[in-house]
């Protein structure tokens, strides 16, 4: 994780400090315009930043999060490479500092032949010795090899082995780092099986330009992201087509807060549901007795919500407003189905949280039944928040059960408020909007009661979605799309993988890589909202159906992905987290529940490596159990591989939250994919 | 189970004849056999006899068989207890030395004949003969799209069955597809449910989920049995109760039980007082964290202080083959006892038992707080 040089509002909770390091990274893009580099550029920018001051020039280590000093080229801890070095040292320009003066030369480029620096690279150090401090070196720069370098096939199959390719990225280090070593080292064998090596050269030159030198269990495709990946000029949306951007917008809240009569009445009122419908709807809904559900049955469809009157999974319905095709996704609010609504809240861009003003149900809301636990208001704006979100309405629904009072409208305001800094909203990115939807005010126009126009004369409902920002879409990375539901889709009766796009873009006829089998398929068809189109472009809520690929291998969880450029999978994971407020203490071995965009798996905490103070360094390692609100990095065994990847380089798949005896224990991020677990 | 005869010595040489009756008793079985054990039962040994013609030819043969023990195996999806050893018993059919495998079923006798009787194993033959209730419950846990049957017994939870299946959350126009779905994921479960459910021997059953599944289920299977008319659930109608569980993951076995509900039916067994030592101490570890401790190193310290007042062990840190860990763990269960401390041993089959496991096997509740146990290492 960068220093936090970037100061945002600064916020005195342990809260605010690890929300806004979620965020660094986002931040840090969009200003240096670096869009595909990552962290190299990061920490150099960072360096750069500091050497201008008088301070003595520091680089942070990715892996143990150690301050290094600017000359060193490796970490002291743990011995990785620093990133700006391997990127420079891959065009070949390198000064190395501690190199013995026999391999002074620099590391050969790309296109040289290998032969002869190797040849001299064995009468040094040995074939074996080279191999062995290869097999070594591997284990004390990364604790545990993924099986990422099998990924580079392309394949995406997970290759255990330690197969000769992955020798070859090491053997590059071992003669920068073999001087550090092989102190640590006793034999030397000069046993020259240079007959190995000469395999090993071919293979070099070869490969070299594939792989390069890991470092936080980079996979391969880590090498062919960014700098290799040209994302093709379709891709771009052109700005002058008037076609309206798509915004996902998330409408979270307590159970019965009304989300779902909102997002009716919305319809409605749009003209999304015609008036057939509308009055069928509200003709069933008198007949069960459930009248005023009427408008929440336009979002809730299946029998057994519409019984009980509760929404049991996120319902996904179009509208569209004067600046933005918004992408409505209705969530429930039951305590229960909260893993539902993570799930559907992963594509959001922005959110609505609605509240109850009757009194009674706003502090339910709050505090959870019998003020024990964390009520749904409290535990969906902290979800939302970890996703990455930063624009919030916050919609005072039920208005006209309290008479338009301004003071109920401002005790809610006060408290919720600070409990949304709290999680670090900034205050400037919430708008707050008092509106009944039972009896249409201030949602799409002015109010026309008088009670409410007398003390409110902000913006309607409509109006403040259209005042939201679309965050930056990343067309121009590789094609990631989070399964969220396989589907049978009406036009085709085919099935039909549903989801957001996360980054890149798709067309008909695109070649895809389905995780987690691992299969490449032919995108056949596109669906957006019932209407077919050619391209999706990240940002897009569409239903993509497949050719050359049997239904059952599409699974909810699964991703698409660029052939070349595939996710990894795994199950066994280190994360950093924040522990939110728990009951019982998280010990090693505690089972937990893994979300991950869609997937949910049950998991074990293996191994609790660090707690994290504030500014994000280590500050005491293997502790015994973790208590609330602290900062960690843990590591968990999840029972099946899932599709994950590194936040740092894709955020969507990236976030990850952990949960047990139906409440969130723990928000956090992949920090780093550990590959197979051996057990 | 059922002791036959006994002659021996406490914490001396002896041997005793047991009859196991169900599941339960062999895992007592399970914990009682260590290695070096003496064992003899009869069995059943597949010899093969030279023909006059030349041909093999290969015959099952029972006999009364006594063996050394060298491993002892629990398979717990089939409840069967193998032990393997050499052979000491003069016969015409296994030489002496060789090795031969035991397969201990119920209702067969088996004679053990031990070195050292020690407290511990006397406590288990205790309790397999203790004629008291045991919890016989099944748990159907689920939740959409996956579900568990459980059968826990008194000292063991055995996993009957695991169901899973996609299920297309509702899209609009889909929604025909999510619910036949659901339907078929239901009709699976019953399936199950017939299968692996005897009334005869299951006091009651509960079915638990988050949100409503649990009623889905419940009246779906309702309306299958009046259809079908199976006369086991329509009779046992008041056997099945319902409740609430966070997830259909099987670690959340432990806070169904805990529901007060169940709790009620379970409160006299081995299960019950399990979790609820567990609970403890999961509440002294929140609320006072120096008063708790667990791992073998940090335990050892806190005896050494006479500071444990509630130890939790599971079996399986007694089936360690080394015989001196072993009697390291009872030297230390002994010196609990001993100063007026409580001891749990968790069956590791159960939920708790297998939580208490991840945590290294072994914790304790202090009397005192012991603050300079976070420095030494785990």
């Amino acid at each position: 994780m960068p220093r936090k040089v970037v100061s945002g509002p600064d916020y005195d909770d342990e809260y605010g400090d690890d929300y806004d390091e979620y965020d660094d990274d986002y931040d840090d893009y969009g200003e240096t315009g670096h869009g595909d580099t990552q962290l190299p550029m990061k920490e150099e920018k960072e360096s750069l930043k500091k050497s201008s001051g008088a301070v003595p020039v520091l680089w942070r280590c990715s892996m143990c999060m150690f301050d290094n000093h600017e000359s060193m080229v490796y970490c002291e801890m743990c011995g990785v490479f620093r990133e700006s070095f391997i990127k420079s040292s891959k065009d070949g320009s390198i000064k190395v500092n501690r190199i013995p003066s026999d391999s002074g030369k620099p590391l050969m480029p790309k296109s040289d032949s290998t032969k002869v620096p190797l040849k001299t690279r064995t009468a040094d150090f040995g074939g074996d010795t080279e191999i062995k401090n290869a097999g070594i070196s591997h284990e004390k720069v990364s604790s545990t090899q993924s099986a990422s370098v099998g990924s580079s096939s392309g394949t995406g199959k997970k290759v255990k082995h330690i197969a000769l390719p992955e020798d070859v990225p090491v053997e590059r280090t071992t003669q920068l780092i073999s001087d550090h070593f092989q102190l640590k080292e006793e034999q030397s064998s000069r046993a020259g099986s240079s007959a190995e090596n000469e395999d090993a050269a071919q293979k070099l030159s070869s490969d070299i330009h594939k792989l390069g030198l890991e470092k936080n269990e980079v996979d391969v495709a880590k090498t062919c992201l960014p700098e290799e990946y040209k994302p093709e000029k379709w891709m771009f949306a052109d700005e002058e087509s008037g076609v309206p951007s798509q915004l996902n917008l998330a409408i979270v809240g307590h159970v019965d807060s009304g989300k779902s009569t909102l997002s009716g009445r919305l319809l409605h009122l749009l003209g999304k549901i015609s008036k057939k419908d509308m009055h069928k709807n509200e003709k069933e809904a008198k007949e069960k007795g459930k009248a005023s559900f009427a408008y929440a049955w336009a979002m809730d469809e299946s029998s057994e919500e519409r019984e009980r009157g509760v929404t049991m999974t996120v319902a996904v319905a179009y509208l569209e407003t004067k600046k933005y095709r918004v992408v409505l996704l209705d969530s429930p609010g039951h305590k229960d189905f909260v893993p539902n609504m993570i799930s559907g809240a992963t594509q959001a861009d922005a959110a609505i949280l609605v509240v109850d003003a009757c009194s009674g149900s706003f502090e339910a809301g709050m505090d959870g039944e019998g003020g024990k636990s964390v009520g749904q208001t409290k535990e969906h704006a902290q979800l939302i928040r970890s996703f990455g979100v930063e624009q919030l309405i916050v919609a005072v629904n039920k208005m006209d059960a309290v008479g338009y009072s301004k003071e109920r409208f401002e005790f809610i305001k006060v408290q919720l408020g600070s409990f949304l800094r709290s999680c670090n909203f900034k205050d400037s990115s919430v708008i707050w909007i008092p509106l009944s939807a039972v009896e249409n005010q201030n949602l799409i126009n002015i109010p026309s009661d008088g009670h409410l126009t007398s003390w409110y004369q902000g913006f309607c409902l409509l109006e403040a979605i259209d005042s939201l920002q679309l965050p930056s879409r990343d067309v121009s990375k590789p094609l990631i799309l989070p399964i969220c539901d396989v589907i049978k889709s009406q036009s085709t009766g085919q099935l039909a993988a549903f989801g957001k796009l996360e980054t890149g873009a798709i067309r008909n006829g695109s070649k895809v890589l389905v995780s987690p089998c691992g299969e490449v398929a032919t995108v056949k068809t596109i669906e957006r909202d019932s209407n077919s189109c050619d391209i999706a472009r990240a940002g897009d809520n569409v239903a993509v159906s497949l050719l050359g690929i049997e239904g059952s291998k599409l699974v909810p969880g699964g991703v698409l992905c660029n052939p070349g450029f595939p996710v990894l999978v795994s199950n066994f994971l280190e994360l950093r987290v924040l522990v939110l407020d728990v009951t019982i203490p998280i010990l090693v071995g505690y089972q937990v529940e893994f979300h991950i965009h869609h997937v949910k798996e049950a998991a074990r905490v293996t191994k609790i490596v660090a707690l994290l103070d504030k500014a994000g360094k280590p500050s005491k390692t293997a502790p015994r159990f973790l208590k609330s609100k602290q900062n960690a990095v843990v590591q968990v065994t999840l029972e099946s591989p899932v599709c994950v990847q590194e936040f740092s380089k894709c955020r969507a798949l990236g976030r990850a939250f952990l949960r047990s005896s139906g409440s969130t224990i723990a928000v956090g991020v992949v920090m780093r994919v550990l590959g197979q677990d051996k057990s | 189970m059922k002791l036959l005869h006994r002659d021996l010595v406490r914490n001396g040489p002896g041997k005793a004849k047991l009859l196991p009756e169900e599941d339960d008793d062999l895992w007592h079985a399970y914990n009682l056999i260590v290695p070096g054990d003496t064992v003899e039962a009869y069995t059943v040994r597949k010899v093969l006899r030279e023909m006059a013609s030349g041909g093999r030819d290969s015959e099952r043969v029972r006999l009364k068989l006594a063996i050394v023990v060298e491993s002892v195996d629990y398979d717990k999806e089939g409840s069967v207890l193998r032990v393997r050893g050499k052979n000491i018993t003069e016969n015409d059919y296994v030489k002496i030395g060789q090795f031969h495998t035991m397969e201990f079923e119920l209702r067969r006798q088996f004679t053990l004949t031990k070195d050292v009787w020690d407290w511990l194993a006397l406590d288990i033959i205790q309790q397999a003969c203790d004629p008291a209730a045991s919890a016989d419950l099944a748990v159907i846990l689920m939740q959409e799209g996956l579900a568990h049957l459980f059968l826990i017994g008194r000292s063991v939870t055995v996993t009957r069955a695991r169901i899973e299946t996609s299920i297309p959350r509702k899209h609009g126009p889909a929604i025909a597809g999510y619910e036949s779905a659901l339907k078929k994921f239901f009709e699976h479960v019953l399936t199950a449910f017939q299968k692996h459910i005897k009334f005869e021997v299951i006091q009651c059953v509960v079915i638990a989920s988050p949100g409503f599944t649990k009623d889905q289920f419940r009246d779906y299977m309702y309306l299958e049995a009046a259809r079908r008319d199976i006369r086991e659930i329509i009779e046992n109608k008041p056997r099945i109760i319902l409740a609430h569980a966070p997830s259909g993951y099987k670690h959340s076995l432990k806070e169904v039980l805990e529901s007060p509900s169940v709790m009620t039916l379970i409160k006299d067994t081995k299960a019950a007082q399990e979790v609820q030592a567990l609970k403890d101490f999961f509440n002294m570890l929140t609320n006072d964290s120096d008063r708790a401790c667990y791992g073998p190193k940090h335990v050892e310290v806190a005896n050494d202080r006479l500071a444990i007042q509630t130890l939790l062990i599971t079996d399986n840190l007694f089936r360690n083959s080394d015989i001196a860990t072993r009697q390291n763990y009872v030297r230390l269960v002994e010196s609990v006892k001993k100063f007026g401390g409580t001891v749990h041993i968790f069956s590791s089959m159960h939920a708790s038992g297998e939580q208490l496991a991840q945590l290294t096997g072994i914790a304790a509740i202090l009397r005192f707080p012991l603050p300079d146990l976070e420095d030494i290492e785990m």
